[in-house]
């Protein structure tokens, strides 16, 4: 088989430090090429490369045989590259087939010919399966059929190698399958596939080929066949599992801090019980859709629920955030930037927006500026924040790690009984997930309870004393930390319920 | 499923101005039915055309996510400059139109030199020119009336097929923007560039292009406007267009225009300029304190906001994913493992 | 330690260097909080030599007394830009509580101009107001201006933060309908007459100053210049009460934390709504201040206050000090230097017999030349982070 991609060397610098660096590799025609590596292994540059965003410093690509270098995105199209993104360029203000044809619509008498357009789109999602109107708004499509209307676009450019990033986040268990299926047919028909994911199941399942980036190299590569999950790890890591999470330094104690007793939301969430202890750490485990995130807005009051209670410390909550924080609640959210930090606030200003009240002084609520920077300074070190002078530097200055360790200091500050962080570690380099896995020992050590949501299972099973699963918005059952077992839990997960 | 009940709010939410207008126009005709025969309803449309060829340009701006507060001050500047050059070169007043456009284009190309090329705000760009441009045409005049020559007023009194000019400038203008916006792949642009406009530049569209059009279209419209309404006074005072701005962009909001860009079409920019229109002539029908009017034009407008603000909302809820289908309440809801 | 692929912040601060180019320091000097006020000295400097009655105390006088009202208002704005929003109907607030005030106060109305107004008979008399003549009444009057400005604030707050409506809209219909419901009130008059403690707010001296030979025990009027007025006092008062509220305040915190990220306020605790609501309060109570202030130099109550080009002024000058029209970014003191600049370059086109439209074009490219210079800020700011 021919290579339809050929990467030769390439080599992207970042004023001096290298993102990418001498990588060469091939997509065959017409295969399924699984990159895999971790955050900041340099595949997102490698990718941008590939599309036409950022131009490499060295190297060359070849596209069929021939010299490629994309100035731009729509250069990129042009060639016949498509990339499905997690977060889709598409228009819920559009149809679909609008969506389809934004670039430039076919005309007839100077004016769109609306008709060509409906047709050639009923045509090409006949050929995905998605029976939907072509006139019908993208607004009004879930998130699944979001993802086939994207590829219904590349379809529509002629694409024919399709790179798929991250395409499983957004998506319920049965929606990926039916990706997965979509997949298989776009390769029987010729079109060459690139999947990148850190669900390293559905990797193996759908590719012929792995290839694993760690630190802008390509360092390991080979056949599926030959490629099980725990060499896919250890090649991205570079080392043993063992040496990745900090030891527990303590063990939960029999009082409950947390109580919740058959919380229900419909369309969401269904009877939800469970019961966290002070200086535990409890995994909730679920693919993306399965409620994990929406429980913990509920939890901590952001979204409503129609049965059940929430107990803290024995005693029911108010509603709303507000109070809950002030019961003792904090909630480290999955996305930092829109949710947790004001991105172009100094590190102090984040740091101490939370516990803010009890730095006023009565009867204006005047700040006493010393006791505030003396604290927040304290933070910073305690965290190990790695910046200048806080009161300046703007957390968009930092890394994503750091980033990170600021969301959860500025909750530590106003000492609360329960963390819930969700997806604490996304976005972070290894090495600092660790200091992020130390830190959520010393919360919990410290007499805390925390409930760690992700999607990663191994840092799960790393980190937390006992491990929930959810799938379709239940509880599903539960593996203390003697019983951890990947397989019982991916089970669970990935249960598909006859419905 | 969703219920009747709910589904007829939907409905109702969604329609909301066209719910308005029509209980405006009930209202108003049962107070005094003369308001509801066909010369005083031309008459309504011929008084809107003034705000809502305006309010047409306006819309296309709006569905970008932007703004325009200049076009006060470009009716006013593009009708002078237009005035002087049909009376310098002793144009017949169609050409003085043509002017008046062309006006408006080189005007609107500044508003968007500072946008598109530049990066500032066009909060900040149009209100800087909306002094600009109202300063340079008291200068021209050196602050005293215009008079333009007599044919204007007889253009602009007269009619096409026994249509008032105004009428058919403001219908020709209509049916333009409508076609434009919702059968050319500029008009489908500037939709996409409103909702997502990074999204827009990676989907290949020229987003600077698109960006730079409309307030050129909206400057053009503001100055056509200002020549048809001047055309049917004959003069022009260092005044006029002063706060048109926030009467067009009501009219432009009112008819579904959303000011976070990505809705709004040029017809329901025709219908909320002729919405508050019909208002006022209906004040003035009913006899309603001229002071108190503007009160009441001001809660119309209120309620389509707030109707708008409903609608959004509604569609939001509608979006957010659910995870377990919701089962009928008869039976223990899906605890089958 | 693996190397991460992105560059981690240099972890010591920037060395200390002694020599630093040119460039560098013009850029300090244009990202400082005082460029506005350099540049405000830098303009009255560089045209003082050609405008002599520039820098005259009577000038000095005068620009004093067109900055305070002004001010007082702008602050207002200030805070509601911070959060990202607009209050567009300020200027309508003015009119509406100058009305108010001057119908409680005014010592007489004249029958043949106010008659027709639907407040003759109810509120207004022959013999003036109903707090005419009493004790405290100008104290009332005030009371009930900042009341009036209070509600139409709450009313504002409420319906941006409740019902989610855009601020921009909101406050518009609010600037069309109480404007018109001022001058619905008077009919369009004026209200005249108004007590002099109340004339006092706006035009009374605290420290006048006589420059100058003393001829004659008595020194004519003209030629005593009041710089310490009880306006400057009030807006001075105000700023300085603002510039804590908005900086040393859990409060200010609050707000600011709102207008740079509204998601995040949230699920911070931060009482979003109430702090929305608050600063609409804030905004509109602002404006009844200014009213005050304008009401009393023109010693009339005038429904059509804060008309015309009044509104963009108020933005305009905010916006020159360097408040950001997307939030989060506020300071009182850049406000401050803001009304500054834009009251003296009204006054120097004054001064030299330009006409209104010179006026506007010069302000239309000022606005423009701060817009860039933001632009610039940013960009130079984002330079330095490097």
């Amino acid at each position: 088989m021919t290579d339809i991609l050929t990467l030769e060397g390439l080599t992207k610098d970042w004023f001096g430090v290298p993102a990418v660096s001498d990588l060469t590799l091939r997509v065959r025609q017409g295969a399924c090429l699984g990159l895999i590596g971790q955050n900041g292994a340099g595949k997102s540059t490698l990718m941008n490369m590939i599309g036409g965003i950022v131009a490499p410093t060295a190297g060359r690509m070849l596209w069929r045989g021939q010299p490629y270098s994309p100035a731009s995105a729509a250069d990129a199209a042009a060639a016949g590259i498509a990339f499905i993104h997690q977060e889709l360029n598409l228009f819920s203000n559009l149809s679909v087939a609008e969506n389809l044809y934004i670039d430039g619509f076919p005309r007839r008498l100077g004016l769109i010919d609306w008709r060509r357009v409906h047709a050639r789109t009923r045509e090409i999602l006949a050929r995905l399966s998605l029976d939907v109107d072509p006139r019908l708004s993208v607004g009004n499509l879930s998130p699944g059929e979001r993802q086939l209307v994207e590829i219904a676009k590349a379809l529509h450019n002629e694409a024919q190698l399709l790179i798929f990033d991250e395409p499983t986040t957004s998506l319920t268990a049965r929606e990926t399958e039916r990706l997965f299926d979509t997949i298989a047919a776009l390769r029987a028909e010729g079109r060459t596939i690139v999947y990148i994911s850190h669900i390293l199941g559905d990797v193996r399942r759908l590719s012929d080929d792995i290839a694993v980036l760690r630190d802008g190299r390509l360092v390991d590569e080979g056949p599926v066949d030959a490629f099980p999950v725990t060499r896919m790890i250890r090649s991205m890591i570079g080392r043993d599992l063992g040496g990745l999470y900090p030891p527990r330094t303590a063990a939960p104690r029999p009082r409950p801090v947390l109580e919740v007793r058959g919380v229900t939301q419909p369309g969401v969430v269904e009877d939800v019980s469970l019961t966290l202890h002070e200086g535990e750490v409890l995994g909730l485990f679920g693919l993306m859709g399965s409620g994990r995130s929406e429980l913990a807005r509920i939890l901590f009051g952001l979204d409503p629920h129609q049965g059940g209670q929430i107990l803290l410390d024995g005693a029911p909550l108010p509603a709303g955030p507000r109070g809950r924080i002030r019961a003792g609640m904090a909630f480290v959210t999955e996305n930092r930037r829109d949710e947790g930090l004001m991105m172009e606030a100094s590190i102090a200003d984040n740091l101490s927006l939370v516990s803010l009240r009890e730095f006023g002084r009565r009867p204006v609520g005047l700040i006493d500026p010393q006791a505030l920077s003396a604290r927040t300074e304290a933070a910073r070190t305690e965290l190990a924040v790695k910046a200048g002078d806080i009161a300046v530097q703007p957390v968009k200055a930092l890394s994503g790690g750091n980033q990170q360790k600021v969301v959860i200091g500025k909750w530590q500050m106003s000492a609360p009984r329960l963390f819930i962080l969700d997806e604490p570690t996304r976005g972070v380099d290894v090495g600092a997930k660790y200091e992020i896995y130390a830190l959520i020992d010393r919360l919990a050590a410290a007499g805390g309870a925390v409930l760690m949501i992700s999607s990663e299972l191994e840092e799960l099973t790393g980190t937390a004393d006992r491990i929930l699963v959810m799938n379709r918005g239940e509880i599903v059952g539960g593996l203390d930390r003697a019983a951890f077992s990947d397989e019982r839990i991916l089970s669970m997960a990935f249960r598909e319920d006859a419905a | 499923m969703t219920s009747l009940a709910e589904r007829a709010l939907d409905a109702a939410v969604r329609h909301a101005t066209y719910l308005i207008f029509a209980a405006v126009l009930l209202w108003f005709g049962l107070q005094s039915p003369v308001f509801l025969m066909p010369e005083s309803l031309a008459n309504i449309v011929k008084q809107s055309s003034f705000i809502g060829i305006a309010a047409i340009g306006m819309t296309f701006v709006l569905l970008t996510g932007g703004i325009d507060l200049s076009v006060g001050s470009v009716m006013f500047l593009a009708a002078l400059i237009a005035g002087m050059v049909m009376r310098a070169l002793d144009l017949p007043v169609p050409a003085g139109m043509v002017v008046a456009l062309l006006t408006g284009v080189v005007l609107g190309l500044i508003n968007a030199f500072f946008i598109v090329v530049l990066r500032v705000i066009p909060f900040i760009v149009t209100l800087a020119t909306l002094f600009l441009f109202r300063g340079f045409g008291i200068w021209l005049t050196s602050s005293t009336q215009f008079d333009f020559p007599p044919a204007m007023r007889a253009f602009g009194l007269s009619s096409i097929l026994g249509v008032p000019l105004p009428i058919v400038v403001f219908a020709a203008f209509a049916l333009m923007a409508h076609v434009v916006l919702a059968h050319t792949t500029f008009g489908r642009q500037v939709y996409a560039f409103g909702n997502d406009p990074e999204a827009a530049r990676k989907s290949g569209v020229k987003i600077a292009w698109v960006q730079a059009r409309v307030y050129v279209i909206s400057s053009a419209c503001a100055a056509v406007a200002g020549f048809v309404l001047i055309a049917q006074i004959g003069r022009l005072d260092a005044g006029f267009g002063e706060g048109r701005e926030f009467d067009v962009i009501a009219a432009a909001v009112l008819g579904g225009a959303s000011l976070m860009g990505g809705s709004g079409t040029a017809l329901g920019a025709v219908m909320g300029a002729t919405l508050i229109q019909t208002v006022k002539m209906g004040l003035v029908f009913t006899g309603v304190n001229l002071y108190l009017q503007p009160i009441l034009q001001g809660a119309i407008i209120f309620l389509a906001v707030l109707a708008d603000g409903l609608r959004n909302t509604r569609m939001r809820s509608r979006l957010r994913r659910t995870i377990r289908t919701v089962e009928p309440a008869s039976g223990p809801a899906g605890r089958r493992i | 330690m693996i190397p991460a692929a992105t560059a981690p912040p240099s972890a010591s601060p920037p060395p200390f260097t002694p020599r630093r180019g040119l460039g560098a320091r013009a850029g300090d000097l244009i990202l400082s909080d005082y460029f506005v006020l350099y540049l405000s000295i830098a303009y009255v400097a560089a045209l003082a030599p050609f405008l002599p009655t520039l820098t005259a105390p009577g000038n000095i006088v005068n620009v004093m007394s067109n900055m305070w009202p002004l001010l007082v208002v702008a602050i207002g704005q200030t805070f509601v830009l911070a959060i990202a929003g607009i209050d567009l109907s300020q200027g309508s607030v003015v009119a509406l509580t100058s009305v108010v005030g001057a119908m409680l106060i005014t010592t007489a109305a004249d029958p043949a101009v106010l008659a027709k107004a639907p407040i003759w008979g109810l509120v207004l008399t022959e013999g003036g107001g109903p707090f005419a003549g009493l004790m405290g009444g100008v104290g009332l009057a005030v009371m009930a201006m900042l009341l009036v400005a209070a509600l139409v604030g709450l009313l504002n707050g409420t319906t941006v933060a409740v019902l989610n409506m855009p601020p921009f809209m909101v406050t518009l219909v609010g600037l069309i309908t109480i404007s018109a419901f001022a001058i619905w009130l008077t009919q369009s008059e004026n209200i005249a007459r108004l007590p002099e403690s109340f004339i006092k707010l706006g035009k009374g001296d605290i420290v006048s100053v006589h420059i100058g030979a003393k001829d004659s025990p008595q020194i004519p009027r003209r030629e005593v210049y009041s710089f310490v007025t009880y306006a400057m006092v009030i807006a001075v008062g105000v700023a300085v009460a603002a510039h804590v509220l908005l900086n040393r305040t859990i409060f200010g915190r609050w707000v600011l934390a709102i207008g740079m990220n509204r998601r995040t306020a949230e699920i911070s605790g931060v009482p979003v709504r109430r702090v929305i609501i608050a600063v609409y309060v804030i905004s509109a109570m602002c404006a009844a201040v200014g009213a005050i202030l304008y009401s009393a130099r023109l010693e009339a109550g005038r429904p059509t206050l804060g008309g015309g080009t009044f509104l963009l002024d108020v933005i305009g000058a905010a916006v020159i000090g360097g408040t950001s029209l997307f939030g989060g970014k506020a300071k009182i003191i850049w406000t401050f230097f803001g009304v500054l600049f834009f009251v003296l370059l009204s006054n120097t086109l004054n001064l030299m017999n330009l006409s209104s439209f010179q006026v506007d074009m010069v302000k239309g490219a000022v606005i423009l030349g701060a817009a860039l210079l933001d632009v610039l800020r940013t960009r130079l700011m984002q330079e330095r982070r490097r």
